[in-house]
């Protein structure tokens, strides 16, 4: 469903990401697990067509990133923990403006609201004007938004930053939801313990670079070690020695 | 492009504007108050003044006044002077006790009588427009007695007066009507119409392109299928229409000056006073054709304005930011207007109307003085729109540069 093939990335003498390349599967919870600066925002925003790489390809949901661009935005959701919110609009005004990009009949917005409303508990959020909203308020609206079209692809992008504890898991539960037979999402964080509960397989990118990818069970016995985040740090500093030499 | 998607763009950032209570009375209820304000206040104002220094009784200071004609003495007074005999005239003056001063030399009415020719002291602040309107009275009632005593002293013997002036001047105002009563400020009115299209204009523009940034929003309209180009024409179109609307409600707040100093306030005032206020442009006239002209030009100009802030704080991280990057703009307004003043002297160089922003600002002049040609309103148009496409191209490229988009 997601095919990224050496997708390389350089911001003037910075390089972003080397030749990195991986696939997520129809069904599958993909996380991207790597330190800040490691180049996980910059691969989603490749593979969202927000920016673009300088050498490789990527396709979504069948789609070319570089020939199709359009029809894969159309593809995805994207929320990421720095997104906001048009603050002089209400939640339902917000979710208006966008599903028009979409195409969405007034009918079919209401009714997709409707579900998202169940579904995440929109409550008053829809109906006031989103300043003044907590993080978890906003974060929920953020999250209608990217799935308002009912996308086969969702792209989180340290979506849990910054929201207390029960906003947490009610993002997390969403995640966990959402994949079906005809969806795939990409999660990517640096926290082992939302890696281990909702991730099916792990990428992770240091450097730039993915050093490792496999299921999180398979990721810890490779390192010799007895969780996930001790794991982590051993593949990193493995490769950090391998870079180096 | 896509016309639905660049009409919702454009939609929720006017209905973002129109929900900020603060923008909409800087940006509309300000200026359709304070043209008004500019084109009745001041004239009105220094009418005012001007009919009550007329009609008060000023008292000046006198020295040596029982040496002045007594003909003299009934001609100031008829001009509302009274006196008060002291000494120490220019101090007086100068520290403001009194606005004018005049001192009448010891002998003045016997060397007057004798034919001898004698001269009188009269002292005023320049500068100070009390002191010299009051001056100005003393002037003419000296005049008037002095013409008189011309005129008596000619007839005596057996001449005419007229022979002191063998050739008369009679001057002929070749200005429109428009023309004629634009007056002074004239030059304030397109002065005020690009201020406030700058002014309402940017309050939408620094809104959705570093305030969109600075919320964090711009990321999730651009993984949206909407278009980058899209994005920005709606940006532009949303900004154009606020600077528009901030342009007009200075044009109706003109309109709305006008008539009224025409139909209520005018006729209060008596000759003279209405006479500052026509100098002073209190009595504009419009026609349809004009009011045409003046609002497609405002069009044009709040295009000009609406692109080139659209491709400035598209630069800016944050608010802040790009309201630095826009503070310079007023100068741009501010030093062509300064220009205008006098653009007797320029008007007629077509290469003025090329200049944008300076063109607009001309041409609009030229409208509300009621002399405007077709060829510099050819070649304002042509330059206003070419200029927009220019800055809109350059905005538009600039959205698609991830340094642009992603400046952190």
């Amino acid at each position: 469903m997601i095919t990224a093939s050496k997708l390389s990335k350089s911001f003037a003498e910075v390089k972003a990401l080397s030749e990195l390349s991986f696939q997520v599967n129809s069904g599958e919870v993909y996380g991207l697990l790597g330190p800040n600066g490691a180049g996980k925002t910059t691969t989603l925003r490749i593979l969202a067509t927000l920016i673009e790489a300088s050498s490789g390809t990527a396709s979504v949901n069948g789609f070319d990133i570089k020939k199709d661009a359009e029809e894969v935005r159309k593809s995805i959701g994207v929320v990421n923990g720095g997104m906001g919110l048009y603050d002089r609009l209400t939640g339902k005004e917000v979710l208006y403006y966008f599903a028009s990009f979409y195409g969405m009949s007034k009918a079919a917005t209401d009714k997709r609201i409707k579900e998202l409303d169940d579904l995440l508990d929109l409550g008053d959020t829809l109906s006031r004007r989103t300043t003044g909203f907590s993080t978890g308020m906003k974060q929920k609206i953020v999250i209608a938004r990217a799935v308002l079209h009912d996308p086969p692809v969702i792209f989180f992008d340290e979506a849990t930053s910054g929201l207390d504890i029960m906003a947490r898991r009610a993002v997390m539960n969403f995640v966990k939801a959402y994949p079906s037979q005809s969806r795939a999402v990409i999660y990517s964080t640096h926290v082992m313990s939302e890696v281990e509960e909702l991730c099916d397989r792990v990428g992770i990118i240091y450097k730039g670079k993915l050093i490792a990818e496999d299921k999180v069970e398979a990721l810890i016995e490779q390192s010799g070690e007895r969780n996930l985040e001790n794991a982590f740090f051993k593949l990193i500093e493995r490769s950090g020695s391998e870079m180096h030499t | 492009m896509r016309l639905s998607f660049i009409l919702q763009v454009a939609k929720k950032e006017i209905v973002s504007t129109l929900r900020d209570r603060r923008a909409i009375v800087s940006s509309l209820l300000i200026p359709l108050l304070i043209l008004p304000f500019v084109m009745l206040g001041l004239p009105l104002l220094l009418g005012g003044l001007f009919q009550r220094e007329q009609s008060n009784v000023t008292e000046i200071a006198v020295t040596g006044l029982e040496y002045l004609p007594p003909e003299l003495k009934t001609e100031l007074e008829a001009q509302n002077i009274s006196f008060s005999e002291t000494s120490n005239l220019e101090a007086l003056v100068r520290d403001g006790e009194y606005q004018v001063a005049l001192s009448i030399p010891e002998g003045f009415n016997d060397k007057l009588e004798s034919g001898e020719k004698v001269s009188l002291t009269l002292i005023s602040k320049t500068g100070n427009l009390r002191s010299e309107l009051n001056a100005s009275k003393i002037g003419e009632a000296v005049s008037k007695f002095s013409q008189a005593i011309v005129t008596q002293r000619l007839s005596a013997a057996g001449l005419s007066a007229e022979i002191l002036e063998p050739i008369g001047v009679e001057t002929l105002d070749a200005s429109s009507d428009a023309e004629r009563s634009s007056g002074q400020l004239a030059w304030l009115i397109p002065f005020f119409i690009a201020m406030w299209t700058l002014t309402g204009g940017q309050v939408t523009a620094l809104d959705a392109t570093a305030g969109e940034k600075e919320r964090g929003t711009l990321e999730s309209l651009l993984v949206s299928p909407v278009r980058r180009v899209e994005v920005v024409v709606g940006k532009f179109l949303s900004t154009l229409t606020f600077g528009l609307s901030a342009s007009v409600m200075a044009i109706l707040g003109y309109l709305l000056g006008g008539a009224l100093l025409r139909s209520i306030f005018l006729k209060q005032l008596d000759e003279g006073a209405e006479e500052v206020v026509q100098i002073l442009g209190g009595s504009l006239q419009t026609t349809p054709l004009s009011i045409i002209l003046l609002l497609l030009s405002a069009l044009l100009l709040a295009s000009l304005i609406s692109a080139l802030l659209i491709s400035i704080t598209m630069f800016a991280r944050t608010y802040k930011e790009a309201q630095s990057y826009v503070a310079p703009l007023s100068f741009v307004m501010i030093i062509p207007a300064i220009g205008l003043q006098f653009s007797d002297f320029f008007g007629t160089n077509i290469i003025v109307y090329l200049v944008p922003i300076l063109n607009a600002l001309v041409l609009m002049d030229d409208i509300v003085k009621g002399q405007v040609a077709f060829l510099p309103l050819l070649a304002t148009w042509a330059s206003l729109i070419g200029f927009s496409v220019l800055f809109l191209d350059f905005a538009f490229r600039n959205f698609r540069r991830e340094g642009v988009i992603f400046r952190t």
